[in-house]
């Protein structure tokens, strides 16, 4: 019997009569080409399978790409350490749950080197593509592929963004026996989620600061990469492997025009919304937002809640406090975190800071963090690019001006600035203003960072 | 692709049905036109936020978002002059850190007498080259509504099979770049159960898509659509994720879709020398590009060309020219060939990548070529194929 990968799927030939196909893992007969079909995610329990049952396969699916051997001794903490072995344990699938900064890259590499797979490295954006190419290329030897960022090369150990690897699986499904997925709360119930089921591989790792709270994404990325073998919070920690930090939330008001426009808008867009719960009891933010594009009365409720989002953005009590913050923090590396692009620039022309989004191109990118890591940038300001996993060392500043910040959001802002130094002591400013909701915001999305630990090893 | 929140949509008993744009939408499509007009040389990202709010007229929601996005994308960025962006941030954000206690001003001041350009010029062009700051320039000559209305519809309808994950397709005619298109794209291309008389009907998919309904293979599906509006006649079916939920949808040649540039004539330049070396060679015989395909043993067999004689018209040689190939291929497809009963196909095989002799079966209506397809030997071919009738082909 032959079992052959086609197109992120297992294509079953030369099936033994007596066999019960459809009793196997994942097969399912396919009509339009009348054969028996699996996902790629099966391959190695459906071998399983056949072997119990004594089928000999005579082209079985393994790894296309020959083994790495090119890496270097790693050598790891203990919680690291600690959080490989629980990897092992679980049957070599998993995901490791530790805050940013406490070197989730390293693990991974340290997998990478302890299993001699050929791996993919699956990224959730291209700024992140180069970081890890950066990364296994100080401990690893041989060349690095990459899919991705307008690269297309494969080898034994290629990084590919999620988006790629989603558009490509069908073709590279078969060449690796790792899966290594940074930030892999962004799977379970995503439609990246394919590129998962497409791949043979059996070996896989997830990494993320923030697993999913949502049991049934929590379900489905067990079933893709694996439960949550390992986890550690930022409090375990601090002070320790975490550099220690201090919050300080400043409470502004706006000024008093300002405060007039956002109290007319709020109650343009609020008086709507209760005009619609009214009718709809059990109606939710979202359900409005779908249903008011339909009236003229809705159309404007929308434009006004989206310039009260744009007045709490950056108005001119945020524009002073944070003109003070960066005089203050003038001879320290400082990350400024904003709600979108255009506030970006525009904190980027007041004071002059670079501006970090996802439109300034890559090789501008990395020479932006090169700058920064040699002390030419003495800060940055980025809505969303440093949000998650891209490596700021030493930064120890850090001024939340604003963001559609849920509790996932900011404790990947916080880890920024996290990253130990002998002597280091980060802070955390956060600009909120007063009677608005910035003030509940800020006050629940701090509650994750201060959850003790939990280990599932 | 539009998203899907912006499709103008109706939903009865399951099915989807689109709010086509036509011709009564023309007056506001028109006004839109001109209220975009007069963001020339604004940033991107402002004309985007003013279509997103209340306009001064009325229109059909959905048609509106839907339309507005459709003209957003026809402007293009102005060009930016003078000192590249990417080097006045460079200078003037290191200067900033370097002397963290100049002003702001002076920090532009020193930065504009270095580089030599003014310090309005510096601030004008600091991030003009990134997307949503780039300056507009209007697209010349400005669309008409009518225009507008039609790319409109295009997009909806691609948006919607973007989130099919099958589709069903009964075309007459342009069938083969179809089918090509699917397997190139990777997709499963199959004969479907005849529903008329004349044509095929096409079943296309994904091989994943017999797990869960995959919406990977919907860009791939989409693209199909620009190649069905130069099919004679052609229905769609779709399965489409919608809504929350799956809708049917169907679309055909009444569509009011905005037809894509024709597809070009022939695949490749040999093609097109050999098309015209026999129309110029052999005169007594037609040469029809891409005939009908021929439905056999629940497949389609697409002919590169079919050679008909003008009198004798049961005198008819099908001939397919063919690239890359294996001996084992060869073999396969002329064994498939008789088996469905086609004797009349000369393969046409490139010699650069020909096996030795002795891999071909025996007597195979073959023709050699390097770089250029000899009509002389085809035509011998032709003329043993239709050897039973009594015309010789005319070669001159």
């Amino acid at each position: 019997m032959q079992l052959i990968f086609d197109r992120g799927t297992l294509v079953l030939r030369a099936v033994p009569s007596e066999l019960d196909v459809g009793a196997l893992p994942g097969v399912c007969w396919d009509e339009r080409v009348q054969l028996w079909r699996a996902p790629g995610r099966v391959a190695y329990s459906l071998m399983a399978a056949l072997k119990r049952r004594g089928v000999h396969v005579t082209d079985g699916v393994r790894p296309k790409l020959a083994p790495p051997s090119a890496f270097r001794t790693i050598s790891l903490r203990d919680y690291q350490s600690a959080a490989l072995h629980a990897w092992r344990s679980a049957g070599r699938r998993g995901v490791l749950a530790l805050p940013t900064g406490a070197g989730k890259t390293h693990i991974a590499l340290a997998v990478m080197a302890a299993t001699a797979a050929p791996a993919l490295c699956l990224v959730p954006t291209r700024a992140l593509l180069g970081q890890w190419m950066t990364a296994i290329r100080e401990v690893y030897g041989g060349p690095v592929g990459c899919l991705g960022d307008g690269e297309h090369h494969l080898q034994p150990v290629t990084v590919a963004t999620f988006a790629s690897a989603h558009r490509h699986m069908q073709s590279v499904g078969d060449k690796f026996g790792l899966l290594v997925v940074d930030e892999a709360h962004h799977f379970g119930n995503s439609r990246f989620d394919e590129a998962l089921q497409m791949s043979i591989a059996p070996l896989r790792l997830g990494l993320t600061a923030t697993p999913p709270q949502d049991v049934e994404a929590m379900d489905a990325l067990a079933r893709l990469v694996g439960p949550v073998v390992f986890e550690v919070a930022v409090a375990d920690l601090l002070g320790t492997s975490l550099a220690p930090f201090e919050r300080i939330t400043l409470r502004l008001w706006l000024d008093p025009d300002e405060q007039t426009a956002l109290d007319d808008l709020s109650q343009i867009y609020r008086q709507a919304f209760a005009t619609f719960q009214a009718t709809h009891p059990r109606g939710e933010w979202k359900d409005f937002v779908a249903m008011a594009g339909h009236t003229d009365e809705g159309r404007r409720a929308l434009a006004a809640w989206r310039r009260t989002r744009r007045l709490l953005a950056f108005p001119r009590c945020k524009q002073r406090a944070l003109a003070s913050l960066l005089a203050q923090a003038r001879d320290r590396r400082t990350l400024v975190f904003v709600g979108d692009n255009e506030t970006a620039y525009a904190v980027a022309r007041e004071h002059l800071i670079m501006p970090l989004t996802c439109d300034i191109g890559r090789t501008e990118r990395e020479d932006v963090l090169q700058r920064f890591r040699d002390g030419r940038l003495r800060a940055l300001v980025s809505a969303q690019v440093l949000n998650e996993g891209l490596d700021v060392p030493d930064a120890d500043v850090g001024i939340v001006v604003a963001g559609r910040c849920g509790t996932r959001e900011h404790t990947q802002r916080v880890g920024r600035l996290l990253r130990p130094r002998p002597g280091k002591h980060a802070r955390v400013y956060e600009l909120v203003v007063q009677r608005s909701n910035e003030v509940r915001q800020a006050n629940l999305r701090w509650s994750r960072l201060v959850t003790r630990s939990r280990s599932a090893a | 692709m539009l998203p899907e929140a912006d499709l103008p949509l109706r939903v009865v008993a399951g099915a989807a049905y689109f709010d086509f744009l036509g011709p009564p939408d023309e007056p506001w499509l028109a006004r839109l036109i001109d209220e975009s007009m007069r963001f020339e040389g604004h940033p991107r990202r402002m004309l985007a936020e003013r279509l997103a709010e209340p306009l001064a007229f009325v229109a059909p929601h959905f048609k509106r978002r839907a339309a507005s996005r459709v003209l957003l994308r026809l402007w293009r960025s102005e060009a930016v002059s003078g000192i590249k962006p990417i080097v006045l941030r460079q200078a003037v954000f290191e200067a900033a850190s370097a002397e963290p206690a100049r002003s702001r001003p002076q920090t532009l001041a020193a930065v504009a007498e270095r580089l030599r350009c003014p310090v309005p010029e510096i601030e004008r062009n600091l991030f003009a080259d990134l997307p949503a700051e780039r300056a507009l320039r209007a697209p010349t000559p400005p669309p008409t509504a009518a225009a507008l209305a039609l790319a409109t519809n295009l997009a909806i309808a691609q948006a919607a099979l973007m989130r099919s994950c099958t589709v069903t397709i009964h075309v007459e005619g342009n069938t083969r770049p179809i089918v090509r298109l699917a397997k190139w794209r990777g997709l499963i291309c199959v004969l479907g159960e005849p529903q008329q008389v004349r044509g095929a009907t096409l079943e296309i998919s994904g091989p994943f898509a017999l797990f869960k309904h995959t919406l990977l293979y919907g860009r791939a599906l989409a693209e199909v659509l620009p190649h069905l509006t130069w099919c004679p006649r052609f229905a769609l079916r779709a399965s489409c994720q919608l809504r929350g939920r799956l809708l049917d949808v169907a679309l055909d040649n009444e569509s009011p879709i905005f037809p894509a540039q024709p597809p070009t004539p022939f695949d490749s330049q040999l093609e097109q020398k050999f098309a015209d070396d026999l129309s110029r060679r052999a005169l007594d015989w037609d040469l029809v590009r891409e005939p009908e395909p021929l439905a056999a043993a629940g497949t389609l067999i697409f002919p590169d060309f079919l050679l008909r004689h003008r009198i004798h018209t049961h005198k008819r040689v099908f001939v397919e020219i063919i690239g890359f190939w294996t001996p084992e291929y060869l073999t396969k497809k002329l064994a498939h060939l008789r088996a469905c009963g086609v004797t009349n196909m000369i393969l046409c095989l490139d010699e650069s990548r020909l096996c030795a002799e002795e891999d071909l079966p025996p007597g195979a209506p073959v023709v050699r070529f390097r770089r250029r397809i000899d009509v002389d030997a085809v035509m011998v071919q032709v003329t043993r194929l239709t050897a039973s009738g009594t015309v010789t082909p005319n070669i001159r």
